[in-house]
């Protein structure tokens, strides 16, 4: 904590960061749940996790050591295989934004700064105390924000992550990470990993995976669910308990699936259906999904790294002995992803033109932070893309900022209004 | 109908090919006990040195065929050769590769080889792709010397001198089908150096060398032979108009690479292929696995013509790679078990 600040700003901040965090939280969840009619039942729950789990009232993680992770290309088997329970703490808060401010270029990220913010005030999910913060080098920004955090004298490794992912290179080298990673995790937690705790975790996950799978059939079958309420669901997976996770998920799809007997559906029948694509939409800053909805849209499909890339994929494995295992489970981390890190990224186009057939989306909305680089200098390619498959597209770059919402309402309006035109 | 083909796609086709595998190796061993006559052309290593085969691997007849003077063999003669081409085809068409992953008496051995590796626990090695490119083309150089050396016996090229009757069917002479499957026979008289001559020294060392190589690599590699095997190559020429087809719909992959991972052979383009529709490769054995492994609803198909026999489905991938293979619930955290 020896920073230029002194200890007495810092407690200064914490508080006042906190306080404003806890608002945040409340003010946004509000709006997700009590603008809209008739949310499904099951939805309660994840709700109430993000009440009381974020703003630190909550002991799920009591006597459990906690692996921190600030990305996708982390592999959350290999951290149950070794006891450990992950949480993804990239930050979607605007109070968090502002601390990070203190540290990093005023052109990062938000979502970088938020984290940054969030790790240095030590306001976490679920207020944990990680052993080890996992930082991928994915983008640049991401890289260096690991500098600073080791400055606060955090816990933080670098996860090296390939800038392609097609050369058989890239896999190797991804391989010998994961091996490293994998003697990281053993010396950190001090448990081995076996072959049957591996196997536990592998299968844990690919249950989380087979519901998520299903609540995103439901989601295709019909209009059933917001499209926020969909991000929430799979938001709060950075966070929750796997198992309590998978068996509320699975909850929430009896539930839809009752709903789509009955034909109680969300939006109106004409609603243009949206896929938001581009920098993710972290709780609490949904504000994009809710004024899209708000406004008469309906989101049918995200390919976010907060949601789809990060459970959709699959570990399979063909021995399963641990010289298969690990490299079953690092491969699943960094061949099906979508990341624009990656050069090239064509998997991102064809992920994007799936789902817009797979849900027969009518408009894409292109969401870039401020300062994200890489979404940014994918959109044209991306937006050309999606433009010659005949649908329209929407580039919003945007931040945490809440500021800009009456610019982003008239925006929006006009675009949903030019899709219900066409349709 | 629909509930046999969830049935079907939610099957475990590798069990099913474990058994089909027995079955077709107690065939195509021990056939000729049975009173079992299949021919002379068959598509796979039905060895007739040993005397329980109920047929002959038609690499055998075109060696034989081949050792003919040019001047018969562009005759009437020629028919002979190729209505047993004909055949050869019309086995082949019928399973296409799947001779290979499901009936190869050879492929079945190296299997159980691997079975027997993974009960061990020692792991497996792959080849890198640069290698595997390179290997890839020996089974055709193989493929391409069975034709010639017995042409070469029976005629002589640009007035070169004919090459010595002692390499008389020189793929049989180093094919470790012909002393491994009579074994299963009883009959070990195929292990043997033959000293008569020079070359027969050389043929019949290089065998056992051959056979060395092909336990101690498949006990390291799964399905090392195969890699080499000329009769895949000549299988692959055939390969377009097999009725059993595996094809890939490009757009519905992640390129999660499940597919290429538990692949015997370790085919990369099964998964970074988007585009071609039709995926089976000069390497592939059609086993299936790949199919298995994806989670990707109707990403795979196996056809037969354009009818879906087996597709790759969400719900069958998490049967087959899920705890309800297992078990329903978890085993508890700290289970010793």
């Amino acid at each position: 904590m020896q920073h230029s600040v002194s200890k007495d700003r810092f407690e200064r901040m914490r508080k006042t960061g906190s306080i404003h965090y806890s608002m945040e939280i409340k003010k946004n969840l509000a709006e997700i749940v009590d603008k809209f009619p008739d949310n499904p039942k099951s939805m309660q729950y994840f709700y109430d996790r993000y009440e009381h789990f974020l703003s630190g009232d909550d002991s799920s993680f009591k006597g459990k050591k906690v692996v921190a992770s600030m990305c996708i290309h982390v592999p959350l088997e290999l951290i149950y295989a070794v006891g450990a329970v992950p949480v993804r703490i990239c930050a979607g808060a605007y109070a968090m934004d502002q601390i990070g401010t203190e540290f990093l270029p005023a052109k990062t990220c938000p979502l970088v700064k938020s984290t940054l913010g969030a790790i240095y005030l030590d306001i976490l999910p679920g207020n944990i105390d990680p052993v080890l913060i996992v930082n991928p080098a994915t983008c640049d920004q991401k890289k260096k924000m690991g500098e600073m955090g080791e400055e606060l004298s955090k816990p933080l490794y670098l996860l090296e992550v390939p800038p392609t992912k097609d050369t058989e290179e890239a896999r190797r080298y991804w391989h010998r990470v994961i091996k490293r990673f994998v003697k990281k995790l053993e010396s950190v937690t001090g448990n081995k990993i076996t072959r049957r705790s591996l196997k536990r975790a592998i299968k844990m996950v690919a249950k989380a995976q087979a519901e998520y799978r299903r609540f995103n059939q439901l989601r295709k079958t019909a209009p059933v669910i917001y499209g926020k309420d969909a991000i929430l669901v799979t938001n709060a997976y950075f966070f929750d308990d796997i198992e309590r996770w998978t068996q509320k998920v699975s909850e929430l799809n009896d539930e839809l699936e009752k709903r789509i007997e009955q034909k109680i559906y969300v939006g109106k029948p004409h609603s243009p259906r949206i896929l938001l694509t581009g920098s993710p939409s972290i709780f609490p800053n949904m504000k994009l999904p809710v004024l899209i909805e708000e406004l008469g849209g309906l989101v049918v499909y995200e390919e976010f790294c907060s949601t789809s890339r990060m459970i959709w994929d699959t570990v399979a494995v063909d021995e399963w002995f641990l010289y298969d295992m690990i490299p079953a489970v690092a491969d699943r981390y960094l061949k099906p992803s979508t990341c624009p890190n990656f050069t090239p990224n064509n998997d991102r186009k064809r992920k994007i033109a799936k789902g817009i057939e797979d849900f027969s989306v009518d408009g894409v909305i292109y969401q870039t932070f401020s300062g994200c680089q890489l979404y940014d200098m994918e959109s044209r390619m991306v937006g050309n893309f999606v433009e010659s498959m005949g649908i329209s597209t929407l580039f919003i770059e945007s931040d945490y900022n809440p500021d800009d919402f009456g610019q982003l309402t008239t925006r929006l309006e006009a675009f949903l209004d030019s899709l219900k035109n066409k349709k | 109908m629909n509930n046999i083909r969830k049935w079907i796609n939610n099957a475990n086709v590798s069990r099913f090919r474990f058994w089909v595998q027995i079955l077709t190796f107690i065939l195509f061993v021990y056939g000729s006990y049975f009173l079992i006559h299949i021919g002379q052309n068959l598509p796979t290593f039905a060895c007739p040195y040993n005397p329980g085969s109920p047929g002959t691997c038609f690499l055998i007849s075109v060696q034989h065929q081949m050792h003919t003077p040019f001047s018969s063999l562009f005759s009437w003669r020629g028919l002979g050769f190729l209505t047993s081409l004909g055949s050869f085809v019309l086995f082949f068409v019928l399973f296409n590769k799947a001779w290979c992953g499901f009936m190869c008496p050879l492929g079945t051995i190296q299997d159980w080889i691997t079975k027997l590796r993974n009960r061990l626990g020692i792991r497996f090695s792959n080849y890198d792709e640069r290698s595997f490119k390179r290997l890839s083309w020996i089974k055709y150089v193989l493929l391409v010397l069975l034709f010639l050396i017995p042409l070469a016996i029976a005629n002589s090229f640009f007035g070169l001198p004919k090459v010595s009757h002692n390499m008389m069917s020189p793929f049989c002479q180093i094919c470790p089908a012909r002393i491994i499957l009579p074994l299963f026979s009883g009959d070990t008289s195929q292990m043997f150096i033959n000293f008569t001559n020079t070359t027969t020294i050389v043929m019949s060392s290089l065998a056992i060398l051959v056979l060395a190589l092909f336990f101690v690599g498949s006990f390291v590699k799964k399905r090392f032979f195969c890699f080499f095997c000329p009769m895949s190559a000549l299988q692959y020429l055939f390969s377009r108009i097999g009725i059993l087809r595996l094809t890939k719909v490009g757009d519905k992959c992640t390129r999660c690479g499940n597919c290429s991972r538990v692949c015997d052979m370790g085919i990369l383009s099964i998964a970074e292929d988007i585009t071609s529709v039709n995926v089976v490769t000069d390497n592939c054995m059609m086993c299936f696995k790949c199919v298995e492994a994806c989670p990707e609803e109707g990403c795979l198909d196996v056809k037969v013509f354009n009818f879906k026999i087996f597709s790759s489905t969400e719900e069958g991938f998490f049967k087959r790679y899920n705890p309800d293979g297992d078990s329903k619930e978890l085993p508890p955290l700290n289970s010793k078990k």
